[in-house]
């Protein structure tokens, strides 16, 4: 036995000692940045990781910026990471746990404070300072939308997005109803989708049931001038979000939205959503999805048309908030000099405007929306739903900050609460204490 | 035969009789069998190697970091900080959709290993009556077990059990109508269920093999006996078979205890509607990657190893009561 141990202590110790060199090797080191790097100044030069989600056709948009940024700065190499937004962000996580972020991340502001939280960016105001990145055409409103709790820029805002009520125009027509005046509010919406259900075709809902969805209750919670967040914490009351779900669940009893489970199967796109193949007549989708909705509606081959309006207001004023996405640096970012040129590119080069289109939301400078609404060539649909964001915009909407979590904790147990509640399995108050204990519970880790 | 001890030599200092030239020649031959098997050690331990290292840095290391992890609170991001059994305490107190994971998993597993194996004894009991083009449909029938845990078939079983799909579109014509079969929490998991089951060609295959080693003298002995088709079926093909009925039992168990991809794509990776395609794997993962509660996730997953450890040897403890390996006494 003396002897076994004998030999197996050199074989024990080289296995440890292999474990720990990969556990150590896990994560990578923060790269030890100078005042000039912090400030986004030094050669721009070398390669540059940049990450982003979309559709097959804003990857395409996407890869034909960073080929003029290529072009404009020879010996620059962009390497490019796409995925679908579902899955971007768990590879964030992944990623931001071995320190391997991307140099340039394209981020959402609802997603900012996961990794603010972790000090995983740095902030962008010392390259704002120095010159590398220009801000002096975005409205100082949605400049906010990238900063952390601590004030400072963690994220440059280059898309606005908001949700808009996609009405189908034609199928409206059909039923006889006209389209809801501009700052209708709660009672109009319900009232219209009555007056639509009484004239539409047997088994076209007047919407999707969207009770569960939290951009909907976003807005009905700002009409109302309440907050949505106190800290890590709910900041609204039970009463409020009980008050919202029984607006719902007569909406549903009254047969005005489609069934529980039928809105449990569709597929999340907007492309392929029920609204889009004429299914319902209105639903709440991104802005920016008027364009590929009217797509797939053209495809049908009914002629039918989309309009996108704001969502409905309160007695504190209009419920949308701008919903706008950017690009961070991370700490990990070896190469700060050429991501703060990239960001300065996107933001401002009138080709790269011209070239993404307000794909992923309004381009937020001003210069380059301009440009684009001038632009004969700009499809007159993409126009409306400029339009729409100059509107909402110039309506001051409310900046909500967004606790960290808030995708995998709120979203998710929001959207569960209220299935719970349509599928019969909960009543109202019920669900909104357990998503209440959920929420703050989840948030609060 | 003498048995070689290497720490003898040279350090025997008892005293006893003289050595022989004999002894002398058999502690040189010793000596040269136990160099001869230091340096085959050393072979096989330097071809072992990869494979050690390999089992060193990306199973045991990262098991016993998950082990460590499970007592701990990890976001990923910072280090992570001990928290000793707080994990488990909430799993096992504070935790609803822990327990509803284990509901949906346990049921799921309940529902869909029984049906596989029936499904697959019963094909390949069909395909053993020697039918023409029998490697044909031993293909055929395999190919889903191949191409049935994809995303894609995931996907098209979506589809197929959608409110638009083509199962509620067979049911219209018989006058039955359904709403959306994956989206309705009643029967969402059904269809999992059948996805599962529908990959019943790998045991189907060991169920067939086996069933050809069955000896033919003893059907011709039950049948001389006066045995009907149910009676042999039951005191000679599945006593024959059992040891296959085990094996096929163990994978399918531990194969739907891991179930991921068809609940992730069919609730597009909610576990919903409502909960109901909740299986632990899913619910381990969104615990770990969406909501960063890395702690948590490996304590979740060590309770699922121990969980199965259980399980299985549950199954191996009360297989000597119905496995029959053909050797008995």
């Amino acid at each position: 036995m003396a002897h076994a141990t004998l030999r197996t202590r050199p074989l024990l110790g080289l296995g440890l000692g292999l474990l720990m060199t990969v556990l150590a090797g896990c994560g990578q080191s923060l790269p030890d940045h100078s005042a000039d790097e912090l400030r986004g100044r030094g050669d721009i030069a070398g390669g540059i990781r940049f990450s982003w989600w979309g559709s097959a056709s804003r990857n395409d948009r996407t890869n034909a910026v960073a080929d003029l940024f290529e072009a404009e700065h020879p010996g620059v190499e962009v390497r490019r990471e796409a995925a679908d937004f579902g899955n971007y962000f768990k590879r964030l996580n992944v990623q931001g746990a071995g320190r391997n972020m991307p140099c340039v991340t394209q981020l959402q502001a609802r997603t900012l404070g996961d990794f603010t939280a972790r000090d995983a960016l740095l902030p962008l105001d010392p390259m704002i300072e120095s010159g590398a990145i220009d801000v002096s055409d975005i409205p100082e409103a949605v400049l906010d939308t990238g900063r952390g709790e601590d004030g400072r820029l963690y994220m440059l805002p280059t898309g606005a997005a908001y949700d808009a009520l996609m009405v189908n125009e034609t199928l409206a027509e059909e039923a006889g109803v006209a389209l809801p005046e501009p700052g209708y509010d709660w009672d109009d919406y319900v009232t219209f989708l009555r007056d639509a259900a009484e004239g539409l075709p047997d088994g076209i809902p007047a919407t999707a049931l969207r009770g569960g969805l939290p951009n909907f209750f976003i807005a009905y919670v700002q009409g109302l001038g309440e907050h949505m967040f106190d800290g890590n914490q709910l900041g609204f009351s039970r009463e409020l979000l009980v008050e919202y779900w029984e607006m719902w669940e007569e909406i549903r009893a009254e047969g005005l939205a489609n069934s529980p489970a039928a809105n449990a199967e569709e597929p999340p796109s907007p492309e392929a959503s029920y609204v889009a193949s004429g299914d319902v007549l209105s639903d709440n989708r991104p802005g920016n999805a008027l364009t590929p909705i009217q797509g797939t509606l053209d495809g049908q081959g009914e002629g039918q048309r989309m309009t996108s309006l704001p969502l409905p207001s309160g007695p504190a004023g209009q419920g949308n908030v701008l919903i706008t996405s950017g690009l961070s640096i991370p700490r990990n970012c070896a190469n700060v000099p050429t991501a703060a040129a990239f960001l300065d590119f996107w933001a401002n080069d009138p080709r790269s405007g011209d070239t993404y289109a307000s794909d992923n939301g309004a381009v937020t400078n001003t210069e380059l929306l301009r440009r684009q609404l001038d632009d004969p060539e700009l499809p007159d649909l993409k126009k409306r739903e400029l339009a729409l964001y100059q509107r909402i915009v110039a309506d001051d909407p409310s900046i909500v900050l967004y606790p960290p979590g808030y995708l995998a904790v709120f979203e998710s147990a929001f959207t569960r609460a209220y299935e719970d509640v349509a599928f019969g399995n909960q009543t109202v108050p019920e669900a909104v204490d357990t998503f209440f204990a959920e929420a703050n519970d989840g948030l609060a880790r | 035969m003498r048995q070689h001890d290497p720490g003898a030599a040279g350090t025997q200092v008892t005293a006893g009789p003289p050595a022989t030239p004999r002894d002398r020649r058999d502690r040189s031959r010793d000596r040269r069998a136990g160099r001869r098997a230091a340096a085959d050690n050393r072979a096989a331990y330097a071809f072992l190697t990869p494979w050690l290292i390999g089992m060193l840095v990306f199973t045991i290391g990262p098991m016993l970091f998950s082990l460590y992890l499970a007592f701990t609170r990890y976001d990923l991001s910072s280090a992570p900080e001990w928290v000793g059994l707080a994990n488990f305490e909430r799993m096992f107190t504070t935790d609803p959709r822990y327990f509803d994971s284990v509901k949906v998993t346990l049921t799921y597993v309940a529902w869909s290993v029984p049906l596989l194996l029936a499904v697959s004894l019963g094909l390949a009991l069909l395909l053993n009556r020697g039918m023409r083009f029998l490697t044909g449909y031993r293909a055929l029938f395999y190919m889903p077990s191949l191409i049935g845990g994809s995303v894609a078939v995931a996907a098209l079983w979506r589809q197929i059990f959608g409110e638009e799909g083509i199962v509620n579109k067979a049911l219209a014509l018989v006058g039955i109508e359904h709403t959306s079969w994956v989206g309705d929490p009643n029967s969402a998991l059904h269809t999992i269920v059948i996805l599962q089951v529908w990959t019943f060609g790998s045991a189907m295959v060991i169920f067939l093999a086996g069933l050809r080693q069955i000896p033919r003298e003893l059907y011709d002995a039950a049948s001389v006996d006066g045995a009907g088709a149910l009676r042999r079926f039951r005191s000679v093909t599945l006593p024959m078979l059992s040891p296959l009925v085990l094996f096929n039992l163990l994978l399918s168990v531990v194969n739907a205890f891991q179930a991921f991809t068809s609940a992730y794509v069919v609730s597009n990776g909610t576990g919903g509607p409502s909960d109901s395609t909740l299986f632990y794997t899913l619910y381990l993962y969104e615990q770990g990657f969406a909501q960063l509660n890395m702690g948590y996730a490996a304590a979740m997953a060590w309770v699922l190893v121990l969980g199965l450890a259980l399980f299985t040897g549950f199954l191996f403890l009360s297989s000597r009561y119905w496995v029959h390996y053909g050797d008995e006494r």
